[in-house]
């Protein structure tokens, strides 16, 4: 009897310094990517703006040719709740016909949008509505679209279709690698609808199309991308 | 000095009765301490006045082990009738504690049942039972426990456990190993809970994990307990490398949860819990097959034991009560109607009938039994109804006898496993070292990948399988010595079985063991002036008073002849040549030549006749009256059926067989020719047996002796393997090694064929044993790797080494089927 208190109360030390260690929460990639991602917010803090458009707030490149715009409330989102808008021009110059692209894509004044729709409800807040409070929305209420990129050190968020938004969880190293981050944000396009629409991915300028290796179902694939990454530091 | 057997549990390897052995040994007053591990009994001779029992019991179970009490007290279980309130119980129980033995009784009232300990030599249980009825109530139906069904209980009770540990243990390492693997697996997309997602929610898949791993090493805490205590105490065993093992997995694991929990996701893929789960569920299954297994092993002695009735019927007042076996006592006069079996030994007093003893004999043909005959417990009444007087019982009865024998020949070992004990003793050291010794260097080697090292190191720690060793020997010994006890062949050790393998010599005896020993007169010569009749009634008169069984052939001659014999004045036995008396003043002399020539009487008249009586295998016996030859009665022995068949199968074999004899050469030669024998050994005095069994053994050969007599025990001794002939005396089946329960010789080829077998079988089992850790070894240590193979996972490694201690129990299990191969020839030959 002794020998079996001894192992429950091991075991429950145990749980509760894991427990205490992930600071009370146990989805730590998700709690993680929010410290992450507030750290990207301060890091170019001109480029985090409302988009009233899209009832929320975008997140610009660096050179602006490219944003990542999350709603703040999806009752009031016209077309998706997360997504990206780019440049046409580039895939435009590469073949592309517009009235080609899937239903997920819009394309308006020379820009293209591709995103998903995660609900339809309001969301409320405790006091107002920041960038950040409109992130950790779809951490609590839509996390398995959240992910998190072993190869790069990255968290993610799913913009459906195998389009993402990803920022590093550390912007000055890459912990898979334990080298220097130099992708502390990379907008990430499935090329797949892009070329069946006309565009020669060779021929696409100011993104690179390249393979990485994604967990798709848990499992690290290879898969081609359209990539567009930054350093912000 | 002492001799015990004790039931020790708690052992799980070679190792661990290696330690027992040692501990027990480094006591003072030890002459012998010997483990078995397959029968988990422990047998140690001790000077009882430098060393008392209980000390060598504290001194194993303080290295950790249980020393199974065999208490001399007895426990019965008497249900009670005619009791009414909680005072009844009370009065019961005080009328029980009154009788003289009785060392405690409970009654219970609601269950109505005594529970009464008591000292069988002090208490019986009718007196127990008077005591009840006295008191006013009734002493129903009482069952004891006896010691063979306890000893199945528990081993069943050791399987269930195992069993349901085993079960528990694959419910939460199934879907262990499924969550842990699942994610890893690239051809197919299996269903998996997405709650669960690895690079999604690392921490509660670790926690998950872990939650699983932890009901696995609950249901193994032994492994853990037993391996660290070991450790602890600088002998570690089995357990001892399993603990290691998997406390290095799942601390590890819970390291990188821990990295988890901080925010370092990518630890999740270092995560070990399903390789220390699934190690221990694969151990408990092989643990689970081994005890069953096991349990197979014995099964003979199960089969002997459960041999015996479990009640008798005894004739009390004129009438016929049936009692529990327990309560026959020595002198009862028993009841066995036909299709009963006989309850204890004894000798016939009324009736007549066939008894059908094959279940101790293996002797298929009833033996008719008339009164005066002995009767032996468990043989098989078939015709009439039969009174007899008890006259052993207890463990004092043939059967018991038989199952001890077999008993102390399982527990015991042969020199064959020395090589395997040794090793075993230094085999979880030297695997310990190599496992670390291994880690290191792959640490180094691929520029301090740690998950890589700890692989190694716990694949070696688990790959590693001193079970196999230790089982390899006792296995077989059991199975094959059990597998002769079904045959009727006795085998009273390990080194007599595998001594036996190497005859390339058998000597017999002839009297009795190549012939039926009993002979009977066939010719009487007088000589001039003596009647033909009168010869033999004086040869028969002064034979009289001899044991020999020449001796008593004459006088049973004489007698059939209607002869009556004549009073003896004087007699002496001359060993070893015949006999001497005076008979109405004359001077006898009966005996063979050697006893003619020492006293100067010429066998000239008779000599033609003499040598054509022996060259007819007949036995002549001369016969002086008064100093002078005055004629010969020669006595022949039947030759048995089996006997040129046995040789045949000897010869088969490769072996030499001699015949001993202290009769003539020419009578010998005569013998020798009709059953195929090659050597001859005859006219051989009883003292000079051993001798000629000395001068065989000078030349190099292997030699047994086969023998009924008394005169054959120092040959017996003497030879490599005695081995006595079930027909013969209790001096002899003392002084062999081997035992016939019949008087078969066909299963003289069958006991070598046996020995061979076992051998052969032990051997396989050891090359097995040897092999797989010779092999496994290395390759867990990442010596195919290093060639561009595999890697070894640790969880193959557990399955493999599991399988290592199931594949030899099962190669000692196919000794069961064994038949003897000289079966037909005997068929052939009656």
């Amino acid at each position: 009897m002794i020998a079996v208190g001894a192992a429950v109360v091991i075991v429950a030390v145990l749980l509760t310094v894991i427990f205490k260690t992930a600071g009370g929460n146990l989805d730590v990639v998700g709690k993680e990517s929010i410290t992450s991602f507030e750290s990207i917010l301060k890091a170019v803090p001109d480029k985090v703006t409302a988009d009233q458009t899209n009832a929320g707030w975008s997140l610009a490149a660096p050179d602006g040719s490219v944003r990542f715009i999350w709603s703040e409330d999806y009752s009031k989102s016209p077309l998706h709740d997360v997504m990206l808008e780019f440049d046409a021009e580039p895939f435009v110059n590469a073949g592309l016909d517009k009235s080609k692209l899937p239903k997920n894509y819009a394309a308006y004044d020379e820009m293209l949008m591709v995103g998903t729709k995660l609900g339809n409800n309001k969301l409320t807040y405790k006091g107002d509505p920041t960038p950040l409070a409109a992130y950790e929305q779809i951490v609590g209420k839509y996390r398995s679209s959240i992910g998190y990129h072993t190869a790069l050190d990255h968290y993610n968020v799913n913009l459906g279709n195998g389009n993402l938004f990803e920022w590093a969880k550390d912007m000055k190293i890459n912990k898979s690698t334990n080298e220097n981050q130099d992708k502390d944000i990379v907008f990430v396009l499935n090329p797949e609808p892009l070329i069946a629409a006309g565009v020669n991915p060779d021929k696409v300028k100011g993104w690179v199309y390249t393979t990485v290796k994604v967990d798709i179902d848990g499992k690290p694939t290879d898969v081609y991308k359209f990539l567009k990454p930054f350093n912000l530091q | 000095m002492d001799s015990q057997v004790l039931s020790i549990r708690g052992m799980t390897c070679a190792a661990c009765a290696q330690r027992i052995e040692k501990t027990v040994r480094k006591l003072s007053g030890i002459g012998q301490a010997t483990v078995n591990l397959a029968s988990e009994k422990l047998f140690v001779e001790y000077d009882d006045s430098v060393v008392q029992l209980t000390a060598i019991k504290e001194a194993v179970a303080k290295i950790g082990y249980e020393v199974v009490e065999k208490t001399d007290n007895s426990s019965v279980t008497i249900p009670i009738g005619g009791m009414t309130c909680a005072a009844c119980a009370q009065r019961v129980e005080r009328a029980i504690k009154k009788v003289d033995g009785v060392t405690s009784a409970s009654v219970n009232f609601a269950t109505e049942k005594a529970t009464v300990v008591y000292e069988p030599q002090k208490a019986r249980l009718s007196s127990v039972r008077e005591a009840i009825e006295k008191a006013g109530y009734k002493a129903l139906e009482i069952n004891k426990a006896d010691a063979a069904d306890e000893d199945r209980k528990r081993k069943q009770k050791e399987i269930r456990i195992l069993w349901t540990k085993f079960i528990v243990s694959a419910m939460f390492s199934v879907p262990l190993l499924y969550i842990a693997m699942v994610p890893m697996i690239k051809v197919i997309r299996l269903p998996f809970p997405a709650g669960l997602d690895p690079m999604q929610f690392s921490l509660i898949y670790a926690l998950a994990e872990l939650m699983l791993v932890i009901p696995v090493i609950g249901v193994g805490y032994k492994f853990y307990t037993i391996g660290f205590k070991s450790l602890w105490q600088r002998s570690p065993n089995m357990d001892s490398l399993i603990a290691i093992g998997t406390t290095a997995a799942v601390l590890y694991s819970i390291y990188n949860t821990w990295q988890i929990a901080q925010g370092n996701f990518k630890a999740v893929e270092h995560l070990y819990f399903e390789t220390a789960g699934v190690i221990i569920t694969l151990i408990l299954l092989g643990k689970t097959l081994e005890a069953v297994s096991k349990g197979r092993t014995s099964e003979a002695i199960k089969k002997l034991m459960g041999l015996a009735p479990k009640t008798a019927i005894i004739m009390q007042d004129g009438m016929e009560k049936e009692i529990p076996i327990d309560e026959v006592e020595i002198g009862d006069i028993l009841v066995v109607k036909p299709g009963a079996k006989i309850p204890v030994d004894g000798t016939v007093l009324e009736g007549h009938t066939a008894i059908d003893e094959s279940m101790l004999t293996g002797e298929s043909m009833p033996v008719d039994k008339k009164a005066g005959d002995p009767v032996y417990t468990a043989s098989l009444n078939t015709t009439g109804t039969i009174q007899f007087k008890a006259e052993k019982i207890g463990s004092d009865t043939a059967l018991a006898q038989i199952i001890k024998l077999v008993e102390d020949a399982q527990g015991s070992k042969a020199p064959i496993a020395q090589m395997a004990d040794i090793v075993s003793g230094y085999f979880v050291p030297v695997v310990s070292m190599i496992a670390l010794l291994g880690g290191i260097v792959w640490y180094f080697a691929t520029g301090g990948n740690l998950e890589f090292a700890l692989t190694i190191f716990i694949s070696i720690l688990v790959i590693a399988c001193p079970c196999a060793l230790g089982l390899a020997t006792p296995t077989a010994i059991m199975v094959g010595t059990g597998k002769g006890a079904e045959n009727g062949i006795l085998i009273k050790g390990g080194e007599a079985l595998e001594t036996a393998h190497k005859i390339n010599t058998i000597i017999f005896d002839k009297t009795g063991t190549i012939t039926e020993g009993k002979p009977a007169v066939t010719d009487v010569l007088p000589a001039d002036g003596i009647e033909k009749e009168y010869l033999l009634r004086i040869t028969a008169s002064a034979e009289k008073g001899s044991e020999h069984p020449l001796g008593q052939a004459i006088v049973h001659g004489a007698e059939n002849a209607g002869l009556k014999l004549l009073s003896v004045e004087n007699f002496e036995s001359l060993t070893g040549r015949g006999i001497e008396a005076k008979i109405n003043g004359r001077a006898v002399l009966a005996g063979n030549r050697k006893l003619m020539d020492e006293r100067g009487i010429s066998l000239v008249t008779l000599e033609n006749a003499s040598d054509k009586l022996a060259g007819e295998g007949k036995t002549p016996m001369y016969v002086a009256l008064d100093g002078k030859l005055s004629g010969i009665v020669a006595v022949a022995d039947v030759v048995k059926q089996s006997s040129q068949a046995a040789i045949e199968s000897l010869h088969k074999m490769g072996i030499e067989v001699a015949m001993i004899t202290g009769d003539n050469k020419k009578t010998a030669a005569a013998i020798a020719k009709q059953v195929g024998i090659d050597r001859v050994l005859a006219e051989v005095l009883p003292q000079d047996k051993s001798n000629e069994v000395k001068k065989l053994q000078a030349e190099g050969r292997k030699v047994a002796m086969v023998g009924d007599g008394i005169n054959d025990a120092p040959a017996l001794a003497q030879a490599d393997i005695g081995i006595a002939i079930g027909s013969g005396t209790d001096v002899a089946m003392e002084s062999a090694d081997i035992v016939l329960m019949r008087s078969d010789l066909m299963d003289v080829p069958t006991a070598i064929q046996l020995s061979k077998k076992t051998i052969r079988n032990i051997k396989q089992n050891l090359f097995w044993a040897f092999g797989y850790n010779v092999i496994g070894i290395p390759i867990a240590a990442g010596v195919l790797y290093l060639f561009g193979g595999p890697l070894l996972n640790p969880i193959f490694a557990a399955a493999a080494m599991s399988l290592s201690s199931v594949s030899v129990l099962t190669n000692a299990l196919r000794l069961k089927r064994f038949k003897a191969a000289t079966r037909k020839n005997r068929e052939v030959s009656t």
